[in-house]
């Protein structure tokens, strides 16, 4: 029972939780403000600025950074790489926190958060928006059933743990496909806007490219995340099988970047990549950071075998990649030109995220790490340092499949 | 500009009683009080046809009524924004009589009788003490008008102040003297096929039937040469734009009648048969040469000559505007003889330019005594200081100038009518120390105007859609003014207001109706039609009035192009140069005129014109902006000699380098327009005072400013 | 006015003085609050040196297109294409995720950012004036524009009018009619002599802007019921696999016990 003497300290850095609290109790009155008075009272948003730093970061950012746990799922339960198991309940716990935050972010950004389940029964099916919604509710409800487990055996309610593991399988699959289609829909959202977003982004298969940065993306923070965990919980890191995660990533963001040059030549868009000032900039910090780098650092073995080395490459995919969400939603969304307009406040063209929009964004970001922490804590998510094989022999069925908790 | 304070239309709700009945008898509206009301727009002279749509006795919309030769169906924006001027927040309700200093803008409640008492007997004292000259009235064209010409003559006051000496004398006295009329009626018929503009600005200063005649003539490609030191809306849809210098207009014109005669391009045989003094044009007009024009007007000689050949070569299909708000610098009289001349000499008598319809001929009215003889001199200098300004136009700033100098004599009192002089006469301080020489002063309004706020006693009329005004005649129908809603508070017509008075001034004779309808009833008398269906229609048929033909109300009959009248009181008979006086070098010509989307000084507390208005700046040339080191939104100081005004700057390529412009009716002093104080800045704060000494016409831009960083 | 089959308006830039009474109009007929407008102008204003100057400005509003991307983006179906032209909103179904915004290549739709969720913020934007088109009467703004630079009537008709506008003064218009052929089509046609782009409209393809989204969503059903059924079989594949080599090693245990 390391972990009860080792997670207190966790705690005990007293100053942490009591920062958190607080940066949570900012964003809900700032969001009590938004519902009484209207978004426009606590953010910049505006006629020629529909969205802005919500959906970028809570939304955008949120989803792809939550993207480890079908990985990992997909790979264990689907193609059976056992030993990725370790890694398989906290990505999948960081994807369950991830798309609660998301939701919660878009029940202050939207302007009915009360008629948020009209997507269930009004459909159109030509909106890409309704998709997303649909997959990321029921992946939402998917992730809940991956995660139970770990909830019932903290619990100590092994039969219903038991029960769940038996028909897994399913649910894991559906999990994989809804996220394969939502991933790649927040590209497809933005196929609308061929006028808007800049040809450097704006391309056909937007949601291929969406998915698979994805997968670069969900590797890199389980890489990050597995490194953090360890280091606050004092475990040790499981390096060998976070140098395989590494070695994937370069394969991936290759892949990535032939899509993206390919995509590019293609479209006779190459002239581009130096004559649009700014956006020239944005798109080559995005490669640089984002792809070029991390393919060099992971290549090089030690790189990969130190922890630090895996942690720094980790960052770099995210940093990158990130970038290019914020790009694609935000950054090179053209907008109306400042022109001669009446009335007046029709001429408000420029956005800038204002305190409390992004205090919003920090105190739910804030509220996920508590509730990681707490749940790492009190339940067995780090499940290498549980003992329990005589939990469960083998059942009929899918028994040779490996589920969540035996080991 | 940006939201008034953000209300909706619909504020709280009324039902009809007298005027839903009347409406109902009508047949214009159910028993739901829901239906449509033709009647006549006044958000500004131009008085176009509406038809409101009324819903639970609530005017709801206004749209054009087709059948008014004014609109056509169409309203300009300040029509559609009509029916907030009534539901303004703002507006005043009941009389108010003054409780505190004048200008600190405390009033309390009064009931009509007693504010209408308290005005009777102040009129009386004023009377009985120094003699009825010594009160004056003042008030801006408007259909119940006649009626308050009545009060004041039959009161026995020769002291009469409109706002037509800071608008058109000019172009009505040049015009009387020429042609004998006071404004010919313009004909915008397919052959027309050029026009020259000099400074009407008709596609900001809308007239709306006008406006829309000038958009089409343009659309069909006539030619459309427009004067005007500032690139307006119209300028930008003219063929041709001249950035002339301010009051050279006139040497303008004179080249053109040089090229026109000395190159024989006038037609001869019009010329001889319907003008006289032909020769003393001739010869007068003979110095003014393109070549003499040109440094002045800033127009190439070429410019100048090409044009005169054009128009001649249009003519008779050709029109020369005179303008409307003529009202620009000393020597505007004469511009605007030379306009009229300019149409007559190449004929286009009777093509793109005849007689105006005779007004009120054919309809009844209350009979009345003739006024009383009066023997007092008028303040305003008509006759013995201005003998052709027709005592019925007179000049408004000169009146307002002796009342401050009390010479020829001190005037006591002041009842102003619709009317807001304090903004509309240049040089607002000189008008308030006129106020100041007041022992009282009584205003109708429908808000508290800045002339309201330093006024003694405000009696509030009911506004154009609550209200009956007598029948006006357009062409060959007379078309009513009707309520479409009931008056709100305590509002009640000018009508109803002026005959009160005259009834407690012992003047009853002069307001022989019962109410509105039956002074309506006695108008259609000899139509023998009734009011319930002119209510119907909107208008009454009456008969042709035969055209002048060629015969013309002058001296001689015919058109004057040399003025016997003018020569006889010492002025020149033929159009003469006068030198325009010029700014000093860091000095720029102060320039005024209207937007679309507002009305004189009375409509900027209209929430939905604010709504649509661009905020109000001190226009100055991009170029000449860098040069002093300013740019658009600074704050800066505009000084003349009678004034000082700080306002937001806008740099702009659209007006000359050595012009500023602004936007008039705003910088208001009353705190009781919630929506417009604060707003802008008054250019009637640094106007200064020039007359015409002709047509007495006051010179709106003939003040000189500097502009400085404030 | 003759038979219409689809509503549409044709704005002449060339006639257009600014004035703004379709604005005021508009306001009124539909009740607009204060701070809140469905058309407004737009454009670069006056444009060039002292004194060689021109004025480009246009009345903007919904363009009621013939494939409106606000209708194709909105999740929930609040917007609705008449068969005969006008694109009108429904506030009841609208969960104010401001994806319509977004979509509008012409950036029409509004949104009451002031409006919290007791009031309830909704999206606005241009109807047609369905009240008024439907009982004979012009849109409100059509109606009383004092120079016809606004003018309503039946979609081809107007096409068919602006081209023979251009013809009679090729000197005077831009030879192309904006929204003929523009995303899809539209239902609001303009002359310009300036080019469009400074009036503030957008340089778009004839195929609407939402083309390309549609088909992935078209795909979208298809490739997930794929995509399980692959994983599905992966999964089971590997289970048996892994069965198998279970069983294999069993056996082997067997024969060494054997020996
Ligand atoms: N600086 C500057 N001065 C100018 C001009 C300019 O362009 N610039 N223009 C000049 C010209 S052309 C003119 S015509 C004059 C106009 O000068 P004024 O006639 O003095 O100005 P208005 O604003 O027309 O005054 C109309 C008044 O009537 C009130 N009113 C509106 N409706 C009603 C109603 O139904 N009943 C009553 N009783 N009152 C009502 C309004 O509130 C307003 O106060 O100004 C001249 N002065
Ligand atoms: N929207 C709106 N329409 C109106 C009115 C209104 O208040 N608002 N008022 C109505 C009334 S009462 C009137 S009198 C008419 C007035 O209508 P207009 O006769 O057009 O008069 P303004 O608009 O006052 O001024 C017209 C132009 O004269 C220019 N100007 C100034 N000085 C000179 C000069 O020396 N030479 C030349 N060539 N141009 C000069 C100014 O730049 C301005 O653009 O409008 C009527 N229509
Ligand atoms: S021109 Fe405009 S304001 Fe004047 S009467 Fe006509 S509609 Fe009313
Ligand atoms: S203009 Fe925008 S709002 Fe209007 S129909 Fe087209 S896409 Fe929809
Ligand atoms: S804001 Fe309302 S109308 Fe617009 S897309 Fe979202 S749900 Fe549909
Ligand atoms: S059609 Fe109706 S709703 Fe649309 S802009 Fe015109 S007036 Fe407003
Ligand atoms: S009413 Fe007509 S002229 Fe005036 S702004 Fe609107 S479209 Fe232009
Ligand atoms: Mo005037």
């Amino acid at each position: 029972m390391k972990l009860n003497l080792t997670l207190p300290k966790f705690l005990r850095i007293g100053l942490l939780p009591a920062i958190v609290i607080a940066l949570m109790g900012i964003a809900f009155v700032v969001a009590m403000v938004r519902y009484i008075f209207g978004i426009g009272a606590i953010s910049d948003l505006s006629y020629s600025y529909p969205w802005g730093f919500w959906i970028s970061f809570d939304l955008f950012t949120g989803v792809v950074i939550s993207s480890g746990g079908f990985l990992m799922a997909g790979s264990v339960y689907i193609l059976g790489i056992k030993e990725f198991k370790p890694l398989l309940r906290p990505s999948i716990l960081t994807a369950f926190l991830g798309y609660i935050m998301v939701a919660i972010a878009l029940l202050v950004d939207l302007g009915h958060p009360e008629r948020i389940w009209y997507m269930m029964i009004h459909w159109n099916h030509t909106s890409v928006l309704l998709e997303i919604g649909i997959c990321v509710m029921t992946y939402l409800t998917v992730l809940a059933i991956e995660f139970a487990p770990v909830i019932f055996e903290g619990l100590k309610w092994e039969k219903w743990a038991h029960l769940i593991h038996k028909f897994i399988m399913p649910f894991v699959i559906l999990g994989v496909v809804l996220s394969t289609l939502h991933q790649s829909s927040l590209g497809s959202l933005l196929l609308i806007q061929p006028a808007k977003l800049h040809p450097l982004w704006w391309t056909p298969i937007l949601p291929i490219m969406f998915f698979v940065s994805a997968i670069s993306v969900g590797l890199a923070m389980i890489i990050l995340e597995s490194s953090l965990s360890s280091r606050y919980f004092k475990r040790g890191l499981e390096t060998p099988l976070l140098e395989k995660l590494a070695k994937a990533i370069p394969v991936v963001l290759v892949l990535y970047g032939l899509l993206k040059f390919g995509e590019l030549t293609v479209a006779r868009e190459l002239g581009l990549l130096f004559t649009s000032g700014t956006m020239s900039v944005l798109f080559w910090a995005e490669i640089l950071i984002g792809v070029v780098a991390p393919i060099i650092w992971f290549s090089i073995r030690k790189n990969r075998l130190s922890p630090n080395g895996l942690l720094t490459g980790a960052v770099i995919v995210l940093v990158g990649m990130i970038l290019n969400r914020f790009n694609v939603s935000w950054f090179a969304v053209k907008h109306p030109d400042p022109l001669f307009y009446v009335p007046t406040f029709m001429s408000n063209v420029k956005y800038f995220p204002t305190l409390p929009e992004v205090a919003v964004s920090i105190g739910i970001f804030s509220a996920g790490i508590m509730a990681f922490g707490l749940l790492a804590k009190y339940f067995p998510v780090f499940e290498d340092e549980h003992e329990m094989e005589e939990l469960h022999q083998p059942s009929k069925g899918l028994q040779s499949l490996p589920s969540a908790a035996d080991d | 500009l940006g939201a008034a304070g953000a209300g909706v239309l619909a504020l709280g709700q009324m039902l009809p009683t007298k005027v839903a009945l009347a409406a109902r008898d009508a047949g214009l509206i159910d028993a739901a009080g829901d239906g449509y009301i033709h009647s006549m727009c006044e958000m500004c002279v131009w008085r176009c046809g509406l038809i409101a749509k009324v819903k639970d006795g609530r005017v709801v919309k206004l749209d054009g009524n087709p059948e008014l030769p004014h609109s056509r169906g169409n309203l300009c924006p300040r029509g559609q924004s009509g029916l907030m001027n009534t539901y303004d927040p703002d507006r005043v309700l009941t009389p108010l009589i003054r409780a505190g200093k004048r200008g600190e803008g405390i009033f309390r409640q009064a009931s009509w009788d007693e504010a209408l008492d308290l005005v009777a007997s102040n009129m009386s004292k004023i009377k009985d003490k120094y003699g009825a000259e010594a009160m004056v009235f003042s008030s801006t064209h408007n259909l119940s008008q006649p009626l308050f010409e009545n009060l004041l003559y039959a009161f026995g006051s020769p002291n009469y102040g409109t706002q037509r000496s800071l608008c058109f004398n000019a172009m009505i006295v040049a015009n009387l003297m020429t042609y004998g009329m006071e404004e010919p009626a313009r004909i915008y018929n397919d052959e027309l096929k050029y026009i020259i503009l000099t400074g009407r600005n008709l596609l900001e200063a809308i007239s709306t039937s006008e406006t829309h005649d000038l958009s089409a003539v343009i659309d069909r490609g006539a030619k459309v040469v427009y004067l005007d030191p500032r690139f307006t809306k119209t300028a930008s849809k003219a063929t041709e734009w001249l950035p002339i210098k301010p009051g050279n207009d006139l040497a303008f014109h004179l080249a053109l009648l040089n090229v026109i005669i000395s190159e024989k391009l006038y037609k001869s045989s019009f010329v001889d048969q319907y003008t006289v003094g032909f020769d003393e044009l001739k010869n007068e007009v003979s110095r003014y040469t393109p070549a003499w024009a040109a440094p002045l007007t800033g127009v190439p000689v070429e410019t100048i000559v090409r044009i005169a050949h054009e128009f001649a070569a249009a003519a008779p299909h050709a029109l020369a505007h005179n303008g409307w708000r003529t009202s620009n610098f000393v020597n505007s009289f004469h511009t605007q003889r030379a306009i009229t001349i300019l149409n007559a000499l190449v004929g286009n008598w009777n093509v793109t330019m005849t007689a105006a319809a005779g007004e009120g001929a054919g309809l009844g009215a209350p009979s009345q005594p003739a006024y009383p003889r009066i023997s007092a001199l008028r303040l305003d200098g008509v006759p013995w200081k201005y003998p052709v300004v027709p005592f019925k136009i007179g000049v408004f700033q000169e009146m307002r100038d002796n009342i401050v100098t009390g010479d020829p004599y001190d005037a006591h009192g002041w009842f102003i009518a619709r009317q807001n002089p304090v903004m509309s006469l240049p040089d607002r301080g000189k008008t308030l120390e006129a106020f100041g020489k007041m022992d009282f002063i009584v205003t109708t309004d429908i808000i508290l105007n800045d002339t309201a706020w330093f006024s003694d006693v405000i009696l509030p009329e009911a506004s154009y859609l609550e209200r009956y005004d007598p029948l006006v005649p357009v062409g060959n129908k007379a078309f009513i003014r009707q309520p479409v809603i009931e008056p709100q508070g305590e509002a009640k017509s000018a009508l109803w207001i002026y005959k009160q008075l005259g009834e407690r001034l012992g003047l009853g004779d002069f307001f022989q109706y019962t109410d509105e309808e039956d002074y309506i009833r006695q108008q259609l008398a000899p139509l023998g039609v009734s009011l319930e269906e002119v209510k119907a229609k909107g208008y009454a048929e009456m008969p042709e009035g035969e055209s002048a033909g060629y015969t013309w109300n002058t001296p001689s009959g015919k058109i004057e192009l040399y003025s016997d009248t003018l020569a006889k009181v010492g002025f020149p008979g033929v159009p003469t140069w006068e030198e325009p006086p010029q700014p000093k070098e860091d000095q720029f010509y102060l320039l005024t005129g209207k937007v679309a989307q507002s009305t004189q000084f009375g409509t900027q507390n209209n929430q939905l014109l604010h709504k649509y208005s661009d905020e109000p700046r001190l226009w100055m040339n991009a170029k000449t902006a860098a040069k002093l080191g300013l740019v658009t939104d600074d704050w800066v100081e505009v000084t003349s000699e009678v004034g000082q005004i700080h306002t937001k700057l806008l740099a702009t390529q659209a007006i000359r380098p050595d012009c500023v412009y602004m936007t008039p009716g705003y910088g208001h002093l009353s705190k009781g327009l919630k929506t417009a104080y604060g707003v802008g800045a008054s250019d009637s704060a640094v106007h200064v005072t020039h007359t015409d000494p002709i047509s007495g016409g006051q010179a709106l831009s003939q003040t000189f400013v500097t502009v400085k960083k404030a | 006015m003759t038979e219409i089959k689809h509503h549409a308006f044709l704005f002449d830039a060339t006639r257009c003085i600014d004035c703004r009474a379709c604005m005021v109009a508009c306001s009124v007929e539909n009740n607009i609050a204060m701070d809140k407008t469905r058309i407004w102008v737009a454009g670069v204003g006056v444009k060039g040196e002292y004194p060689n100057l021109q004025r480009g400005t246009m009345v903007y509003h919904c363009m009621h297109c013939d494939h409106p991307d606000c209708m194709s983006a909105c999740p929930v179906g609040a917007y609705t294409k008449a068969d005969d032209g006008p694109v009108t909103y429904n506030p009841d179904l609208c969960i104010g995720c401001r994806y319509c915004m977004n979509a509008c290549p012409f950036g029409v739709p509004h949104f009451d950012y002031d409006k919290g969720i007791i009031e309830g913020a909704f999206i606005d934007k241009c109807t047609f004036c369905p009240q008024r088109i439907y009982n004979g009467q012009e849109p409100a703004c059509v109606q009383t524009c004092p120079t016809d630079a606004l003018e309503y009537g039946d979609r081809t008709n107007l096409i068919a009018k602006a081209h023979a506008r251009i013809a009679a003064h090729p000197d005077r218009y831009i030879d192309h009619v904006y929204g003929e052929f523009e995303n899809g089509g539209t239902s609001y046609l303009i002359l310009s002599h300036i080019p469009f782009s400074e009036l503030g409209l957008p340089t778009l393809p004839e195929t609407p802007v939402n083309e390309v989204s549609e088909k992935v969503m078209e795909m979208t059903i298809p490739f997930a019921l794929g995509w399980g059924a692959v994983l599905t079989g992966v999964a089971a594949g590997v289970g048996l696999y892994n069965k198998k080599k279970e069983e294999k090693s069993a056996l082997d245990e067997k024969a060494e016990a054997k020996k």
